[in-house]
């Protein structure tokens, strides 16, 4: 992760150069990825990440804790109700409440609707990268549209809810969401599996992502890798099933594993993922408790300090956050995923031979967010 | 003095009529600009609605058809952006020789019996396949010249691709050379009167498909302008006006090489006399199987990942060589056990 000087670039032995990927690149996002490579092969990788860092951290320092809400879901903005779970579930820690059952079902919904929104468009990326990316891409930001449309019925927003807070959640279930949630389910299953026939069976597809990138399962331990990641490997890990939070604990509900570790594993596990998402939002839709939806919560927050997780769309989150006692976090650190599969990243030329144009399949099939990595 | 030069030059006019009516509006000028023009709106269109969208709508409120003209005049009127390490000289000439080369082969094809350009004393295909190699030795040029790490991997990949496609390419078209007997173009359409060559030469015309694709750079063979890691390959440095004119070569390139593949494959002009005039019926059939064509391969390009360098040089070296290579000799059995069929018996 280090910065490298211009005139460094032209010094390279063995006719090699350094290709900067980014900021301005189509595949970049926010940040650049230096790759050295003879033109085709690949001999290092080093993602440098800082370049959008907003000291999010400091600044959750001087926001009250239902303040902080707003500037912690800026990290990541695909999977915003996934941070603000984090976040809330280590106030709520700390202060020694739960929400109501029922306020526990909705933020299922949304965690899963969440996750859904994220990983269209992670396979959106990865169909864009393998050279895709008019027909794929555009119909993954469409299919996904419905669930936009729901969670604004329901939040208010498309994007950066901030809808779950401290002791429950915000607003109660409109009327008629059930109804259009069931049918956008039905449609969406539909669509996944068109995805199925057209995509992960697609025989050019295959070649692109097979066996590229592969992580065996001790490495992708090793390495830290998070979420799909993680379980495309073959590690059956997972933070809803480990350490259940929300409503996870009383649903039904499978992890999705892959043995391959490739980039086509990685692909495979997000679509099955989605798939049990669609369950989960059904089960809870159909389970859905009544009562009150939040429980009121004090402004001060007790002295001590809690390590909260949850699993994001990216991959496992962590928030530690410190209170000495006021109203505001005497220290919050977040633990990105998305900063540990950059280093999945750095790490794959090591172990296996990476062509320049597998570079942004790998990047793509590891869906990092340079956002979320910097905070 | 003066009335004899105009008096010698309107002769000269009146002999050479259809000659000049070809050079400058079909197949030679105008045609190409309008082609263009067509190929990137029809392109637009029929791309978006394959991917759940609706393609340019606001420029010329009926079908966007303004809007190629609108994307013409903002590239125009850019800003002229030539880097400070570019060989001057010939980063301003290249994108001006690209769009000739390609434009050349469009008047060696025949549009009718009597509707041919340049004929080439009976070596079109030949000559064809002869200026055909160049562009793809400026194209990497150009990249060379924009001096800038990733035009120069789109140059080298350029490269790759040349050796990847264009051999087993000539290799399937000399099959059909083999059937006729001849490099000549009006001979190949000819003896497709009774079958066109897609049938007879089925393998031919799957590895020329890919080749095309290839020489074309268009999905699943457009590695040397992969987006994701190339940004546009050579074209990376290229601004304004001359990236307009690139862009025109990438498209008048497509139309060279898909009215070969009509010519060589799909029976040229033949086709029923509709308009009771066998040049205007040509000219028809061309055209119509023309756009038949470019809906097929823009389909491909839509349904296709892209190809990685190596999996494309082993596709074109493993497999496609030795398929044209059997196209070869299926060739020259159909050539020796039925030769009435293909005009040469």
């Amino acid at each position: 992760m280090s910065v490298i000087r211009v005139e460094e670039i032209e010094e390279l032995e063995g006719g090699l150069m350094r290709v900067r990927i980014g900021p301005q690149h189509p595949i970049s996002g926010q940040g650049t990825i230096i790759v050295t490579t003879d033109g085709e092969i690949v001999y290092e990788i080093d993602v440098d990440i800082g370049y959008s860092h907003r000291g999010i951290e400091k600044i959750l320092e001087n926001r009250t804790y239902l303040q902080g809400i707003v500037p912690m879901e800026r990290m990541v903005m695909l999977d915003t109700s996934h941070v603000d779970m984090a976040y809330v579930r280590a106030i709520e820690e700390l202060l020694g409440i739960e929400a109501p059952p029922r306020a526990q079902y909705i933020r299922t919904i949304i965690l899963e609707m969440n996750r859904i929104i994220s990983h269209t468009y992670a396979l959106g990326l990865l169909a864009e990268s393998t050279g895709w990316f008019p027909a794929f891409f555009l119909w993954t930001t469409g299919d996904r549209e419905p669930f936009l449309e729901l969670m604004e019925m329901l939040t208010g927003a498309r994007w950066s809810y901030s809808f779950i807070i401290p002791g429950g959640v915000r607003a109660d279930l409109p009327s008629g969401f059930k109804e259009k949630a069931l049918k956008a389910i039905e449609y969406f299953r539909e669509r996944l599996d068109v995805y199925m026939d057209a995509w992960m069976e697609n025989a050019l597809f295959e070649v692109r992502t097979r066996g590229v990138g592969v992580i065996p399962s001790s490495k992708a331990i090793e390495w830290g890798a998070a979420g799909p990641n993680l379980r495309a490997s073959g590690v059956r890990y997972d933070t809803r099933k480990n350490e259940p939070y929300a409503a996870y604990g009383e649903l039904d509900f499978k992890i999705a594993v892959e043995t391959a570790g490739d980039a086509y594993a990685r692909g495979a596990v997000r679509i099955q993922e989605m798939y049990i998402s669609l369950d989960i939002i059904q089960q809870a839709l159909e389970n859905m408790p009544s009562g009150p939806i939040k429980v009121n919560v004090p402004q001060r927050v007790p002295p001590g300090e809690v390590y909260s997780r949850v699993e994001s769309a990216r991959g496992e989150l962590g928030v530690y956050l410190v209170s000495d006692g006021t109203d505001k976090p005497y220290r919050v650190k977040i633990s990105a995923p998305s900063f540990r599969n950059f280093f999945l990243l750095e790490m794959l030329p090591t172990i296996q031979e990476i062509k320049f144009a597998d570079v942004p399949v790998l990047y793509m099939s590891f869906d990092p967010w340079f956002l979320d990595a910097d905070r | 003095m003066y009335e004899d030069i105009i008096n010698q030059l309107w002769s000269f006019i009146q002999d050479n009529l259809k000659f000049i009516f070809m050079i400058t509006i079909f197949p030679g000028l105008a045609f190409i600009f309008i082609f263009v023009i067509f190929a990137v709106w029809f392109k637009r269109k029929y791309l978006a609605r394959l991917m759940l969208r609706m393609g340019p709508v606001h420029a010329g409120k009926v079908l966007g058809w303004l809007q190629l003209i609108a994307d013409a005049i903002k590239l125009i009127a850019k800003e002229f952006i030539i880097p400070r390490t570019t060989l001057k000289f010939l980063f301003f000439l290249l994108p001006i020789l690209l769009p000739v080369i390609p434009a050349c082969l469009v008047l060696l094809i025949p549009y009718a019996e009597d509707y041919i350009v340049f004929e080439a004393a009976g070596n079109g295909l030949l000559l064809f396949l002869a200026i055909a190699t160049i562009y793809p030795v400026l194209s990497m040029l150009t990249g060379w010249v924009a001096n800038n790490k990733f035009t120069i991997i789109g140059a080298l990949r350029t490269i790759y691709m040349d050796v990847a496609a264009e051999i087993p390419m000539v290799i399937a078209v000399l099959g059909v050379v083999i059937l006729t007997g001849s490099f000549d173009f009006v001979k190949i359409v000819e003896a497709q009167s009774k079958i066109w060559f897609i049938g007879p030469q089925i393998l031919g015309f799957i590895v020329f498909i890919i080749g095309c694709l290839g020489m074309t750079e268009r999905v699943p063979m457009d590695f040397p302008v992969a987006e994701p890691e190339l940004i546009l390959g050579v074209k990376t440095e290229y601004t304004g006006p001359l990236y307009l004119l690139m862009m025109e070569a990438d498209f008048v390139n497509w139309l060279a090489w898909l009215l070969l593949l009509v010519t060589l494959y799909l029976g040229g002009y033949n086709g029923p006399d509709i308009f009771m005039n066998k040049t205007i019926s040509g000219i028809f059939w061309v055209l119509v199987k023309l756009l038949v064509v470019m809906i097929l391969l823009m389909t491909i390009e839509v349904t296709y990942a892209r190809l990685r360098v190596d999996q494309a040089v082993r596709l074109g070296w493993r497999i496609l060589i030795p398929l044209s290579l059997l196209n070869l000799v299926i060739s020259i059995l159909l050539r020796y056990y039925m030769p009435w069929m293909w005009g040469v018996g």
